[in-house]
């Protein structure tokens, strides 16, 4: 009984890293077959070795600190933006009215889209990329907020007018939590969207960061350097993805999990 | 003994004794629904004894919830009057407790919160507040469950959770608003044995609506039969038995019958329901 369920366990754990090492090993035969010149596409070793390079001089920390200080300040401003905003416009019709069209338009308008402009305005500089990063992250933050605070049942409410609850308890033990699911898959959302847009951005403009790092490779050549980034960028994407549902599943221990969704 | 000093605050000799008398004269409720007005209660009379156990039966969709939220002061939006020991309803007030179908309890507090939220006007020490909170759960018969959250329960424990939130105020009339609608058959006669025991170890007046005839009687001392189109009181039946009682007695059997027959005659309201209206708009 319990030595089946250590196999499943494993067997489960052995299905999740199956599709990587699958991706791995077609890289190697492909590379060691010289289907394409060695110098594009790099051999998992090569990768491996310009890792331990740009480890040891520490360049790809100083990069990947860069990155991650945008994606902090960045991710925070939008998603506590969009936080506000979403409140705003769930509590308050007119601020709804006013604003609606022209959160409608601006959300459907890629990211990227906006760089040329920001960079006349604010040139390339930290503001920029920060600004980029905001804006990704903004709209699905202020979208789940809006749709989680008008969903909140009107029977909590009556149940805090049954008790006489007074309003600061009714937004703190009532109204946010009531919310916070329905805000946390979209700030989720954001940080995932913040994240690639903060790369892409990089690797239009910047003069240091992941994406940066990765220009340069291709500039010079160097493709074991941008495949360095390519794995990176995942490696760390997942990573904050994963961490971010963590600490879901810790703010939302009162919800009953699923049957297999354990992080 | 509980039993014996319950008999004795019911007889009419000494009403005063316990508060929580619910008066109700005319009481007349009307929606504004599509343009249209939807007289959903009206030229309700009503008198709920002190300690009083009131069963509601009516078909679905004659006013009973709506009744029951005027009382709890949920809808302010009303003709007539409705006093509870003498002082006018106006919004909620902790002197009365309303239980609802779902039970609503809030998912994200463990039991323990969900039944403390009730005091949360209350001001007490935080032992003082404990102990209440701890003895209503007990009352209820889940002790051990404090820290359980709403999910680890079932459909039952949820309600009598509920209960135990609506009461730990010790309000002077508790509501209840088909508390066991949604339940098994097995787990509802469980509960409704124990509502029982609750509401004779309690002052409060207890108000509930049921569409179950058998609990209607089985726990009321008066059962209500509401009609439709537009709702009202058609008549109260006395249930002259002594609590804790005997689902088998004959007289409740009897009463059941009388009960269900006039509950399935439903001709006649559908024709009156046309004569407030016209009448109105003539006048
Ligand atoms: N907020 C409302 N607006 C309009 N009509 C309502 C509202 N609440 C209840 N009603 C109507 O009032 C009638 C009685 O409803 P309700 O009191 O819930 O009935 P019951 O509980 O007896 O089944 C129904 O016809 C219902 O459609
Ligand atoms: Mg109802």
């Amino acid at each position: 009984m319990s030595a089946a369920r250590i196999d499943e366990a494993t067997l489960r754990r052995s299905v999740m890293v199956a599709s990587p090492l699958a991706v791995l090993l077609a890289w190697q035969v492909l590379s060691a077959a010289r289907v394409f010149p060695p110098e594009v596409l790099v051999s998992p070793q090569a990768v491996l070795a310009a890792f331990g390079q740009l480890t040891a001089s520490g360049e790809l920390a100083r990069h990947l600190g860069e990155s991650l200080q945008r994606l902090l300040w960045g991710f925070s401003i939008g998603s506590g933006a969009g936080l506000l905003f979403g409140l705003a416009a769930a509590l308050s019709p007119t601020f709804a009215r006013l604003f609606d069209p022209l959160f409608q338009a601006l959300r459907q308008v890629p990211v990227l889209a906006f760089i040329p402009l920001l960079i006349l305005l604010f040139g390339i500089d930290e503001v920029f990329k920060i600004v980029i990063i905001a804006k990704a992250a903004f709209f699905p933050t202020a979208l789940s907020t809006l749709d989680g605070v008008r969903g909140v049942p009107k029977a909590w409410f009556e149940v805090a007018r049954i008790y006489r609850t007074p309003l600061p308890s009714l937004v703190w033990r009532v109204l946010i939590p009531a919310t916070v699911p329905a805000v946390l898959s979209g700030v989720r959302l954001s940080l995932t969207r913040a994240w690639l847009v903060l790369v892409a951005a990089e690797l239009i403009v910047a003069d240091s960061g992941i994406g940066q790092m990765m220009e340069m490779g291709r500039q010079m050549f160097r493709l074991d350097v941008v495949m360095v980034g390519v794995v990176v960028c995942g490696v760390i994407g997942f990573a904050l993805d994963r961490g971010f549902v963590l600490l879901q599943a810790r703010l939302l221990r009162w919800r009953a999990q699923p049957a297999g969704a354990a992080a | 003994m509980n039993i014996d000093s319950r008999a004795v605050v019911r007889t009419p000799e000494q009403p005063a004794l316990r508060s929580g008398a619910l008066q109700l004269k005319e009481v007349r409720k009307r929606f504004l629904f599509d343009q249209r007005e939807l007289t959903v209660l009206t030229g309700l009379n009503l008198d709920v004894h002190p300690g009083e156990f009131l069963s509601i039966v009516g078909p679905s969709g004659c006013g009973k919830s709506t009744l029951l939220r005027l009382i709890a002061g949920l809808d302010d939006d009303y003709e007539g009057h409705i006093a509870l020991d003498g002082s006018r309803v106006a919004g909620t007030s902790l002197e009365r407790g309303l239980v609802f179908q779902d039970h609503r309890l809030f998912p994200w507090m463990t039991l323990e919160q969900n039944v403390a939220f009730a005091l949360i006007r209350r001001d007490m020490s935080a032992a003082a507040r404990d102990r209440l909170v701890r003895e209503h759960i007990a009352l209820v018969g889940l002790s051990g469950f404090e820290q359980a959250y709403p999910h680890q329960l079932s459909g039952g424990m949820s309600q009598r959770a509920a209960i135990a939130r609506a009461l730990v105020n010790e309000p002077k009339v508790l509501l209840l608003d088909e508390p066991f609608g949604a339940l098994d058959a097995l787990t509802r006669v469980h509960l409704q044995t124990e509502l029982q025991r609750i509401w004779m170890s309690q002052g409060s007046t207890m108000i509930m609506i049921t569409h179950d005839v058998d609990e209607a009687l089985y726990l009321g001392d008066r059962v209500a039969v509401m009609q439709a189109h537009p709702g009202r009181i058609a008549h109260i039946v006395d249930v002259d038995l002594p609590h804790p009682r005997d689902r088998a007695a004959p007289l409740l059997h009897r009463l059941k019958d009388d009960i269900l027959a006039e509950l399935t005659a439903t001709d006649a309201p559908r024709s009156e329901a046309v004569v407030p209206l016209t009448r109105r708009r003539s006048g």
